[in-house]
């Protein structure tokens, strides 16, 4: 048994330096990589968790946002009804006062309306009344022999089956406003002895004026009366302008 | 193998240094490794290939059976039981080539591989607890303890080479006199059985001398954070 102390020597040299060899070419670049590409992985990872973070940051500002819109939203929609509701009344309120006055105004001017037309009635009246006294007081004859002759007048313009109807019919009567005196009744006679006939004598007040021959047959209107009565109905079939 | 494991031959003489054969293989052996290493480390890139694979996949084990038995950085100890580990591998399936003779084989090269191993006991013991601090670890518990202390430490490291030794040289002694005795290919399922049992002791060398060293550098306690951080990139 030997042992060879250059070989020895030789090999310790030879594991240094292998040693030496394999740390920079082999270990140190093979742990350089490694380490690299952990740091990178970290690196990955932790921009993953940053943005990670950061879209769960944006997420929740979103949500935020959106919750603040919809408040905003809620809010202008509230003040946009509470301003309707005002704008309602107010114009609700505005309709009822215009309305109210509309009513007061067409009350007024019915009134007025009324008024006008009593005092329009009323002058109309006057200007009747006076076109109707007028009218009848021009008309009529001034005394009895003046209705006397108007009445034989109208006898003698009747056809003769119609005068002969009237003066044969029964109850003739010659009606006049107030009594007549022994002249005028002489004076009636005498005009109507002509036509042959003996009528009764009547006083009837509401003829104002004028004599009227009537019988069951018919009747002669000529008074004042029947003049009025006339001018009347005339009038009122002019319309009322 | 020769007629004696003990014996070396030389393979030629530089002066009056004779160079032997297994300093010659341990050269080869570090001429491959250095240009494999060289070759497959120079195009390293985020995305590995299978031989960046492989080589990461080495790192990373080594990496964490370091930390598992040693806290702190693996870093430190990385190069050196990682260099270990692999020329003790290489120069175990070394004799896979016809002719060649395991350098491990030799009890020269496995002298100074242990003889490596403490000396790194020794500095990172130092380097650890201080120099005083190392050498009152030996009257640990007692002073009674400081022979037995002694004669663990080179014992220990004397067990560490016999067996790496042992197993190799035997392993590659049976193999050639089977060689001799039954002709080509009955040796092979004894090599196959050689190459598991080369890793096997590559295995334990490494590990043992990770616990060696290991266990100076455990008696001062963790290292600090920024030690570690300085010696990351060592």
């Amino acid at each position: 048994m030997s042992f060879d102390w250059v070989t020895f020597g030789f090999q310790i040299v030879n594991v240094l330096l292998l040693l030496a060899i394999l740390r920079y070419f082999l270990f140190r670049p093979v742990a350089n990589v490694i380490a690299r590409r952990q740091a990178e992985t970290d690196a990955a990872l932790e921009a993953v968790e940053k943005a990670k973070a950061e879209a769960k940051a944006a997420t929740q500002k979103a949500q935020a946002e959106a919750d603040a819109t919809a408040a905003a939203r809620q809010d202008v929609l509230d003040q946009a009804r509470k301003d309707a509701e005002a704008e309602r009344l107010a114009l609700l309120e505005k309709a009822h006062a215009e309305a109210e006055k509309i009513v007061s105004d067409g009350h007024a001017a019915h009134e007025r309306n009324i008024h006008e037309n009593k005092a329009q009635q009323m002058a109309r009246v006057r200007d009747l009344a006076a076109a109707i006294a007028e009218r009848a007081l021009t008309a009529q004859p001034q005394d009895v022999g003046s209705y006397l002759s108007r009445l034989v007048a109208s006898l003698q313009k009747m056809p003769p089956t119609e005068r002969g109807a009237l003066l044969k019919g029964g109850n003739l009567t010659l009606m006049s406003a107030a009594p007549l005196s022994d002249s005028d009744l002489a004076l009636v006679k005498s005009a109507l002895a002509p036509f042959e006939i003996n009528p009764e004598f009547s006083v009837a007040p509401q003829l104002i004026a004028g004599l009227e021959l009537q019988s069951d047959s018919g009747a002669i209107r000529n008074s004042l009366a029947h003049d009025l009565e006339q001018i009347t109905e005339a009038m009122r079939d002019d319309g009322p302008d | 193998m020769g007629a004696s494991p003990f014996n070396v031959e030389t393979a030629f003489s530089i002066g009056p240094l004779g160079v032997t054969w297994p300093v010659v293989v341990t050269w080869v052996i570090m001429a491959v490794l250095a240009a494999g290493s060289f070759l497959i480390t120079r195009q390293l890139s985020l995305k590995p290939g299978r031989a960046q694979a492989v080589l990461e996949l080495i790192v990373t084990t080594l990496d964490s059976e370091i930390r598992a038995t040693v806290p702190g950085d693996p870093a430190r100890f990385r190069p050196l039981i990682g260099t270990l580990l692999i020329f003790i591998l290489a120069a175990n399936w070394s004799s896979l080539v016809p002719g060649v003779e395991p350098p491990t084989a030799h009890l020269e090269t496995d002298a100074a591989l242990a003889v490596i191993v403490f000396a790194a006991s020794i500095i990172w013991g130092i380097r650890s607890l201080g120099v005083g601090g190392w050498l009152v670890s030996f009257v640990r518990p007692s002073w009674f303890m400081l022979p037995l202390n002694l004669v663990g430490q080179i014992t220990r490291h004397f067990s560490l080479m016999i067996r790496l030794f042992g197993n190799v040289m035997s392993g590659a002694f049976i193999i050639s006199i089977v060689l001799s005795l039954a002709g080509l290919l009955v040796p092979i399922p004894l090599m196959a059985l050689e190459m598991l049992t080369g890793a096997v002791q590559a295995y334990i060398f490494a590990t043992l001398a990770l616990v060696f060293v290991g266990s100076a550098v455990n008696e001062a306690g963790p290292p600090p954070e920024t030690q570690q951080k300085e010696e990351t990139h060592d």
